[in-house]
């Protein structure tokens, strides 16, 4: 109990000073936290501040963030080579920047990150592992983290898994991402160790073999993205299989809209409560966030910053206004190649003015991710319809069309135009009809012109993460030994 | 030809002392398992007691008597002061609130320090004064109990602690004087950490390191194992740490030319602490943890909780 005590004052010490952590004192911290729960069955009172801070007064949240703003942008200033030149561009005394004038210092895009990635590495630190965006969105980015973020993230991702009850001796991760993402891939299978759990990371292999890993391998969580999801619950269904057959305590997705129709059938088909959908992204690791009871997404704010930044204007969203997150991780957490106000291009909408009324309610939030800011629709009427929108409409469907395979686009010049014309597959209105469809949209509050075009297009349509799936030998039909 | 230096029989002191350290022992030992059968105390949001806490408190039980003995008394007063308002205000915060509190701490310091200057002229001056001291040193001693039982501390770090202080015992009190000279010096000063009586002319006294000791190995066997374990406890503690510590001047007649004997308790109640241990744990097996011991209490939902107000806030990560 004592050295616990010294342990988190090391810990709150190295934060407060913004110096590197010792990730061997947070490994430790988990063994605490381990060994706390197995005397008294749950963390003490007051964990959760542990785990998120003592954020809930404004007035300290911002003096936290502006400490950190500066320190980051010190660093960046001296090891950074793009932000060296980005800083003295914007005319942005590193020493002085705070909430209030960062709107000064340009965004960092993708396109800077895949043009000049050399650039962004910092020079006092020895690049260790490569990692690269799934693409989804064009061409990947990529990214080189040290040995410190290696060691260092997944011991916070322990400890405050491990305190919220999320992970835990007895529990078995399965994780369905591709394995190319070797730091999700490594992330998952640190913080199972350290948290006394098993891992089974097993990729984006057919659904079947999947399903039958869950099952028979006694599975308690699954980490996956919502399109493997949707092909896992079609398999569950279409073998007969129920939440009987799961030990399942939790279902986290993550990378991809999430729809409620097919988080409602997941939860029924695996015999979890619901599913969490926590937001990350490969650029802005470890800055996360987290949904709650009243799908608000809330921002993580010890690790980073999160704007919500209007996306005509570059200003802060108004209530009620879209935008699109602008992430910025804080020194000491990240290390190798940092961003500053990277655009994640990911849109979400400003909640109304007062206060929440959630469990999360102490901490900033948003809405739930809407999409990607490329993919929105901009109706001649001012109106934007997003992709949540389009996805929450089609996968709401009676045929269940999981995952959404769809194509939007705003009609021109055929005599109908500023209405949306949605591409579907056959299978997405089997046994509705078109014209039933139309009016399932219009209810909606979608008015879309439908284009039908057959299933074996329908792949092409949209892109999904599933679709990088992976073979083994066991999917193969014909291998055959030379 | 040798004087008779007490004015009563050794067996007749004997006895009183028995009498004395079993009253003392049952009155604390009983609160220190009713307080920890109706108050949860606060406790951190991770951290529990562990080997480590055993082998920090004994490096810290070991330097104390030097500190002790190398501090003015006006600071060693100072020192006690401390521990014991921290011990009070800890344990008893929960029952008393904020201002009940130290009100209470302040009545119990403030008359404690009035009747070591104003009434140790009289055996009756004596005799109320030891009531309120032993009044403080016991609700003190079930206080630490339940924050070391209640943070996680186990019947196997009991009975390592008291080994460990049995081989303390030995060295301070047989080897090297400290803890004599110490009581010697300190026996009439205010906040005495002693429980005791004075009968006659002589004191009977007994350590709060010993009580704690005894209400720990009693509340920790009962956590572990239940009542029968607790009452197993409770026979050696009466028979160790109060028999045998009592009725040993008596039978080994030994003494020193200060009219005060000081017993190496621990030195008696240790070994046998342990080896019950070994064989608790042989025969009833693993021991509970708290959450088992809270989930095997039928009457736990029932039980009046008393919620401690929020501690200071911890490192955020």
């Amino acid at each position: 109990m004592f050295e616990t005590g010294v342990r988190q004052f090391r810990l709150a010490l190295g934060m407060t000073q913004g110096r590197r952590l010792d990730p061997g004192n947070v490994v430790r911290l988990v063994d605490d936290v381990l060994a706390t729960l197995a005397e008294f069955g749950e963390p003490g009172k007051d964990a959760g501040e542990l785990i998120d801070g003592p954020m809930a007064d404004p007035t300290a949240r911002l003096e936290v963030a502006n400490r950190s703003l500066r320190r980051t942008a010190r660093r960046l200033a001296a090891q950074s080579p793009f932000y060296a030149r980005r800083f003295t561009s914007a005319n942005a005394n590193p020493a002085k920047i705070d909430v209030a004038g960062l709107r000064a210092i340009p965004v960092t895009v993708k396109a800077d990150l895949m043009e000049r990635p050399g650039d962004f590495r910092c020079t006092d630190v020895p690049a260790y592992l490569a990692t690269r965006t799934t693409g989804t969105t064009g061409r990947p980015a990529e990214v080189w983290l040290s040995r410190y973020e290696m060691e260092l993230w997944p011991a916070l991702g322990a400890l405050a898994s491990v305190l919220r009850g999320e992970l835990g001796p007895g529990d078995v991760m399965q994780v369905n991402l591709s394995s190319r993402g070797a730091v999700a891939m490594h992330l998952s299978a640190t913080s199972c160790r350290l948290a006394g759990a098993g891992c089974r990371p097993l990729g984006i292999v057919p659904p079947e073999a999947a399903l039958d890993s869950l099952a028979q391998g006694g599975a308690t969580i699954l980490l996956t993205v919502p399109s493997y999801l949707a092909e896992l619950v079609a398999a569950a269904r279409r073998a007969g299989m129920g939440a009987d057959d799961f030990r399942l305590r939790r279902l986290v997705v993550g990378g991809e809209v999430l729809s409620a129709s097919l988080a409602r059938a997941a939860t029924r088909t695996f015999g979890v409560p619901h599913v969490d959908d926590p937001y990350s992204m490969t650029e802005v690791v470890p800055v996360s966030g987290r949904t709650c009871s009243q799908a608000h997404q809330h921002h993580d704010l010890n690790l980073g910053l999160t704007e919500l930044v209007d996306l005509d204007t570059g200003e802060p969203a108004a209530p009620g206004a879209l935008g699109t997150l602008v992430i910025t991780p804080y020194f000491p957490y990240r290390d190798c190649t940092p961003v500053f106000r990277y655009d994640t291009r990911d849109v979400a909408r400003c909640l109304p003015d007062g206060p929440l009324r959630c469990e999360l309610a102490g901490i900033p939030a948003t809405s739930q991710i809407l999409g990607k800011a490329d993919q929105l629709l901009r109706l001649p009427g001012g109106e934007v319809v997003t992709p949540r929108q389009l996805i929450e409409a089609i996968e709401s469907l009676p045929a269940e069309p999981w995952p959404a395979r769809y194509r939007a686009t705003i009609c021109d010049g055929t005599g109908r135009d500023g209405r949306i014309r949605l591409t579907l597959p056959t299978s997405a209105i089997a046994g509705y009809g078109e014209a039933e469809a139309g009016r399932h949209f219009a209810a909606a509050g979608l008015d879309v012109d439908l284009e039908i075009v057959g299933n074996d297009q329908a792949a092409s349509l949209r892109r999904t993460r599933s679709d990088m799936h992976e073979t083994t030998f066991a999917s193969q039909h014909a291998l055959v030994g030379a | 030809m040798s004087v008779p230096i007490f004015p009563i029989p050794m067996w007749e002191q004997s006895l009183t002392l028995f009498g004395v350290i079993t009253t003392g022992t049952i009155v604390i030992c009983a609160g220190a398992l009713a307080y920890f059968r109706r108050v949860r105390m606060d406790r951190p949001p991770v951290g529990t007691f562990n080997a480590r806490d055993v082998v920090i408190l004994l490096i810290f039980i070991g330097i104390l008597p030097f500190v002790y003995g190398w501090l003015p008394d006006t600071l060693v007063t100072c020192l006690l002061a401390v521990t014991f308002a921290s011990a009070l205000y800890i344990g008893y915060r929960p029952l008393l609130g904020s201002v009940g509190i130290w009100l209470g701490i302040g009545l119990l310091f403030g008359f404690n320090i009035w009747s070591s200057h104003h009434l140790m002229g009289t055996i009756p001056g004596w005799q109320l004064w030891y009531t309120e001291q032993s009044i403080m040193v016991g609700l003190s001693a079930i206080a630490v109990c339940n924050l070391y039982l209640q943070g996680g501390m186990k019947l196997r770090h009991v009975a390592w602690l008291s080994l460990g202080l049995a081989g303390y015992d030995v060295l301070f009190a047989s080897y090297y004087p400290l803890t004599g000279e110490l009581i010697a010096r300190y026996i009439t000063h205010p906040l005495t950490p002693v429980v005791g009586m004075r009968f006659g002319e002589v004191d009977y006294a007994v350590g709060l390191g010993d009580l704690l000791v005894y209400s720990l190995f009693f509340v920790a066997a009962y956590k572990a194992y239940g009542a029968r374990a607790a009452k197993i406890a409770a026979a050696v503690i009466v028979v160790m740490g109060g028999f045998a510590t009592a009725f040993i001047p008596f039978l080994f007649n030994f003494s020193n030319a200060n009219l005060d004997i000081l017993i190496p308790a621990q030195s008696l109640f240790g070994p046998v602490a342990f080896l019950t241990y070994l064989w608790m744990k042989r025969h009833y097996g693993r021991e509970r943890t708290m959450a088992e011991y809270l989930a095997s209490q039928d009457d736990t939902a029932a039980a009046p909780r008393v919620e401690q107000a929020p501690a200071p806030q911890p490192a955020s990560i």
